[in-house]
């Protein structure tokens, strides 16, 4: 829709803006602090983008919602409504940017009715602007995108994350996956350390597949949009339709290739995004073993 | 006093950026691809192309200098390192990246006399980025100076990996136990790019703090050997032992300590080696 246009449009130059910030402090010593676990990292960088990209928006759009990584963990409720709302993450790879480690993104999406309508994806050290309006084809710096359209899940090469978690259920489900995906044979797994990149690369062609269980809805719904209109499938790990709140995601070349990865990957139990409003100071951490 | 290699260093740097220009433009063209020891196990025409280049460009100005070269040893050449002159040459290094255009695919050359690697060359193509280093002249990618981290605390740290099919069931099963070891320390995190000689440059200009790879070639490891050590990082075994060029494994960090701990931690699995028969 043309009245989002302009939006997103904001949203790109704000997040130039804020990359700025960014690849300041890319270089700079940094000081960390621990989320949810020792390997869930957040610095005073994610903390200050979050801030400015937010307060620009209400400047602009003062009737607009927000939901943010770092509000979030800072005790804001995390609610999905029909209102027009940017779904924010400053820093998407903070730990590929605590190490210097070249995929660092900021993930901008913009819901109006639950559906989002844009999501702009700047993978900043690289100087690639990813995004994609709903309806109207995705692009990188401007130039479109396809996804493969890989129907062979023996000829994919699939991307993932190890992410944070560190209890044993966790850890165990992520390498059976791994073991059983490779075993198909699939050409091979890599892994870059920012959900919303590895998302891109599936828009792009670069990969076929990506899947992760464990993110969350300020890592993905940018990405989610840009895959789709590329060409690509978003789908639950288990087949069912994609829902963002839901901590688990395939996205796709093709839908073959979706389907089939649905069929080998095993969730871990998750909370929801949305299920705990009166979530604390943590960024929601899956659920391990013992339950 | 001169030194006798510089020249050698200099002409496979030139040749070495003509390599990765063949290889982008092969990146705007269909791959075509054949399979060498497995389904996984790519070689594409581009792959050969550029080893030919390569050889052919050196034996016209050294021609006694020797080669190993990883599409050569795959046609049948010998892979044994002896004390001679000897170019150890991965053409692409990250074939499957390269056939996907996943962004991480690099030419990789390390120069080696008496055994001992006295350069090493890596270009990461996609990104053109020129790492090189010379014994004792300190590491640099497109002409600037890089260090390792210098990670001492395993906890801080990020490492690097990279997780294949294995046909044997216990060799598959003790990698994926290695990672998970390595995770639970904790590490902050573990990455896995898709070329063992890039995977080996990031740690030598800090952007990760440790490499393992069980499986991996002489010809993976040789031009990346050379840019972490004159990065200030530290190259062993997974053994903890003095690393081995032709044993197909090595830990790779920025610090001693972190590379010990790794070593305590990996379980090794037997992965051949380079100079005998499989």
């Amino acid at each position: 829709m043309a009245e989002w246009t302009e939006c997103m449009n904001f949203g790109i130059t704000i997040a130039r803006q804020a990359s700025k910030v960014i690849l300041e402090a890319f270089r700079a010593k940094k000081d960390v602090m621990l989320k949810s676990s020792p390997a869930d990292l957040v610095t005073e960088t994610d903390q200050r983008v979050e801030k400015m990209l937010i307060s620009r928006i209400r400047e602009r759009y003062p009737t607009h919602k927000f939901i943010g990584e770092e509000s979030v963990a800072a005790g804001e409720k995390l609610e999905l409504t029909d209102s027009p709302t940017w779904i924010i993450d400053p820093i998407d790879g903070t730990v590929n940017f605590v190490h210097r480690f070249p995929f660092v993104a900021i993930s901008i999406a913009f819901a109006v009715n639950k559906q989002t309508e844009f999501g702009i994806v700047y993978s900043c050290v690289e100087d690639k602007m990813y995004r994609a309006q709903r309806g109207g084809g995705a692009f990188v710096n401007d130039v479109p995108l396809h996804t493969s359209g890989q129907e062979d899940i023996t000829k994919s090469l699939v991307v993932t994350e190890i992410g944070a978690e560190r209890d044993c259920l966790a850890l165990c489900t992520m390498t059976t996956n791994i073991m059983n995906l490779l075993a198909i044979p699939i050409q091979g797994i890599r892994a870059v350390g920012t959900a919303a990149v590895d998302m891109v690369l599936v828009a792009t062609g670069g990969a076929d597949a990506y899947y992760h269980i464990g993110m969350h809805c300020w890592d993905i719904a940018a990405s989610a949009l840009i895959v789709t209109e590329a060409g690509g499938v978003v789908l639950d790990t288990d087949g069912s339709e994609f829902d963002m709140m839901s901590r688990k995601v395939i996205a796709a070349s093709s839908m073959p290739v979706a389907k089939r990865i649905a069929q080998v990957v095993r969730a871990f139990p998750c909370t929801r995004d949305d299920e705990d409003p009166a979530r604390v100071n943590n960024g929601g951490h899956c659920i391990s073993s013992g339950l | 006093m001169d030194d006798p290699w510089m020249e050698c260093m200099d002409h496979c740097i030139a040749v070495t950026k003509e390599a990765g220009k063949m290889i982008r433009e092969a990146l705007q063209k269909d791959i075509s691809i054949m399979q060498k020891s497995s389904p996984v196990d790519l070689v594409t025409e581009t792959d050969q192309k550029v080893e030919a280049l390569i050889i052919s460009s050196i034996k016209k100005k050294y021609p006694t200098h020797s080669f190993i070269g990883e599409e050569s040893v795959a046609a049948g050449a010998p892979s044994i390192l002896t004390d001679s002159p000897t170019w150890i040459i991965d053409p692409i290094d990250g074939t499957t990246n390269f056939v996907h255009r996943f962004p991480f695919v690099s030419v990789s050359i390390g120069f080696t006399v008496n055994k001992e690697i006295e350069f090493g060359v890596v270009y990461s193509c996609i990104e053109e980025k020129m790492y090189t280093a010379r014994k004792g002249k300190g590491a640099f990618c497109n002409g600037v100076p890089i260090k390792v981290s210098g990670q001492e605390d395993i906890t801080k740290s990020m490492v690097l990996t990279e997780m294949g099919f294995k046909s044997d069931l216990q060799h598959f099963r003790t990698m994926m136990a290695n990672m998970e070891s390595i995770l639970t320390i904790p590490v902050h995190g573990i990455r896995a790019p898709g070329s063992a000689a890039v995977n080996m440059c990031l740690v030598a200009c800090g952007a990760a703090d440790a490499y393992y790879h069980i499986g991996i070639h002489c010809w993976d490891m040789a031009g990346g050997a050379a840019i972490i050590r004159e990065a200030g990082g530290v190259i062993m075994d997974i053994t903890g032992g003095p690393f081995d060029l032709m044993s197909r494994r090595l830990v790779t960090a920025s610090s001693k300590a972190i590379a010990e701990h790794i070593a305590q931690k990996i379980q090794p699995f037997p992965c051949g080696r380079d100079d005998t028969e499989d």
